[in-house]
């Protein structure tokens, strides 16, 4: 875990989290012994094999599951979990189909129980700032998956969190649109001073936008290495382009291969 | 800035995708010159005036015994005199207030139980055997149990109303907060939401579909109670006209009492439709583009 350590400020820190799920043949161990930090400002990418417990180990985050075993320090403090701190956006992007757009958007102020005027007002801000304007009142299956999954960005950011989880939140969309959202949401990072922590089943989108990419191993997952990524330019073409981009990208791809292997052998 | 530039390039120009109009399948020139408003509703007008035409003519030439069958006209004649000696009117306002009373009653409690079940697994878990089993008696059956209870008189016709809703609507109500989203319910979790605040933002509204779809079920079963309570012992209500005149042999005066029976179920049905169309306006969206196959 020397990756790790530079010198930087620990925001939240894993230690030793274990999680089993019960089913019929007994305890299926899922987290096995989670170590890693995020810190101040990060933007953390975890990938692995898909089923590894990626979304467990978020849902344990948000203080959805109590895990088994470990600990999690918040700013050195230990807490059960992050409920209410973090900004979770999950893997659909559920938006509340009764909720016109300008609705969904203000859930989580209304969830802070900040004054419905004041919420109307942020969270029309926050659609003008990220283009769906004139959007406001539409339901949200009226929208494009592009759309939708960009008024789920602009629900998440608007809580203010100190953390954002979000779970594979491009996946379902094509190239252009996920290109597209990638770079809102690098620029809504930078402008809000966001932590992110980011679960990807894409290799190329974690060396794009990440600081460092954590690599979880096959169930029960354990983190099988921590790689810093230093390119220059941090925009989704920019990095894409990078020298350094396919030999990170080589890097990471060789250790999703080498547990194929494993799990074939 | 990067944001503002992208989403103008970007900015969505189609506001929903389009229906695959491939698979529509394209009606003929008659039928689409007929599928209007007024064409369906004239084609309905004729098909109901042919239908009492034939009865009427039927009866005429001896081919059906008015004894047995009644007959358009006498139905009519029954019909403008018990309106205009006032006890049609009666009877029918008397009929739909048991109904709608019961109705309300039996649907509001049934669905608050329902939906409170939801807070507890356990007590779900415990008590749903005994819903399965109370709502495996034909409701019906318990009638002459409600009439010992509450009386001969309209407290018993709302009480069998009630005992026929309020089952159907626990567990319609159960089963759609057991359906809820649990991705939904973990969102608001995640932000910190109580259990009260997920209750009310994501059970409450994504268990309302069901729960009107149940209230078209529940207002014929209202009826239902109201009738039956009616035939076992009354003084007035269109079950009491019905099972009068039948026992009178009067078949003119039994259908009087059935057509208004139906008449009024097919108006509470458009009430809870208009209702739902009102309460419910993100169902409507896209009904307009959908694909005829
Ligand atoms: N609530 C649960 N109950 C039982 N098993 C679960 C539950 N959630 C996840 N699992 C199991 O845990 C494993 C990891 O799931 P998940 O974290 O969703 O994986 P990933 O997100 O990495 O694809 C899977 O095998 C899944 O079947
Ligand atoms: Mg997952």
């Amino acid at each position: 875990m020397d990756a790790l350590a530079n010198g930087r400020d620990v925001q939240l820190a894993l230690r030793g989290i274990r999680k089993a799920f019960p089913s019929r043949g007994g305890a299926v161990p899922v987290l096995d012994g989670l170590n890693f930090d995020i810190y101040e400002r990060d933007f953390v990418s975890i990938i692995g094999p898909s089923g590894c417990g990626k979304t467990t180990v978020f849902n344990v985050i948000a203080g959805l599951l109590e895990p088994d075993e470990g600990t999690m320090r918040f700013r050195g403090e230990i807490v059960p979990g992050l409920s209410g701190r973090v900004g979770y956006m999950m893997q659909k992007d559920l938006l509340f189909p009764w909720r016109t757009v300008l609705q969904n958007v203000m859930l989580g102020l209304e969830m802070k129980g900040v004054d419905a005027r004041a919420a109307t007002e942020t969270a029309r801000d926050y659609l003008a700032r990220f283009g769906l304007s004139g959007f406001e009142n539409a339901y949200p299956k009226t929208l494009s998956g592009g759309m939708r999954q960009r008024a789920a960005l602009i629900r998440t950011l608007i809580m203010d969190p100190d953390i954002l989880l979000l779970d594979e939140p491009f996946s379902a969309l094509d190239y252009q649109t996920r290109l597209y959202l990638e770079a809102v949401l690098l620029d809504a990072v930078e402008t809000f001073h966001k932590t992110v922590v980011l679960v990807t089943h894409d290799i190329d989108e974690a060396v794009a936008l990440s600081k460092r990419v954590v690599v979880l191993g096959n169930r029960p997952a354990r983190v099988k290495a921590v790689h810093d990524i230093a390119l220059n330019d941090r925009s989704p073409i920019g990095a894409r382009s990078d020298p350094r981009f396919s030999e990170y990208f080589n890097t990471l791809c060789g250790e999703l291969d080498i547990q194929t292997r494993a799990r074939a052998a | 800035m990067a944001i503002q530039s992208l989403s103008q390039d970007q900015a969505p120009t189609a506001q929903s995708p389009a229906t695959p109009a491939a698979t529509r399948r394209r009606p003929g020139a008659l039928a689409r010159a007929v599928d209007t408003t007024l064409g369906r509703g004239l084609i309905q007008i004729l098909a109901v005036a042919v239908f009492f035409a034939s009865w009427e003519i039927a009866v005429d030439a001896g081919w059906l015994t008015e004894f047995l069958v009644g007959a358009p006209s006498g139905i009519w004649r029954v019909f403008v005199k018990s309106v205009l000696d006032g006890s049609l009117v009666h009877d029918t306002w008397l009929t739909v207030v048991e109904a709608i009373l019961g109705f309300v009653i039996g649907t509001v409690l049934g669905s608050a139980a329902g939906l409170g079940l939801w807070y507890s697994v356990l007590v779900a878990r415990i008590v749903e055997p005994f819903i399965v089993a109370i709502n495996s008696v034909p409701k019906i059956a318990l009638a002459p149990i409600v009439i010992l209870w509450f009386g001969t008189g309209f407290i018993s016709k709302v009480a069998l109303a009630v005992s026929l809703t309020a089952l159907v609507a626990l567990i319609a109500a159960y089963q759609a907060a057991r359906d809820a989203d649990p991705d939904l319910q973990a969102l608001l979790a995640s932000m910190g939401a109580s259990k009260n605040r997920i209750f009310r933002s994501v059970i409450v509204p994504s268990t309302l579909p069901a729960i009107i779809g149940m209230f078209r079920i529940n207002i014929g079963f209202a009826l239902v109670g109201a009738v039956v309570g009616e035939f076992i012992s009354s003084q007035a209500g269109l079950g009491h006209l019905i099972y009068n005149a039948s026992s009178l042999y009067d078949l003119n005066a039994v259908w009087v009492g059935l057509f208004v029976l139906m008449f009024v179920g097919f108006l509470l049905y458009h009430v809870i439709d208009f209702a739902e169309r009102r309460i419910l306006p993100w169902r409507q969206v896209d009904t307009a583009g959908s694909v005829q196959v």
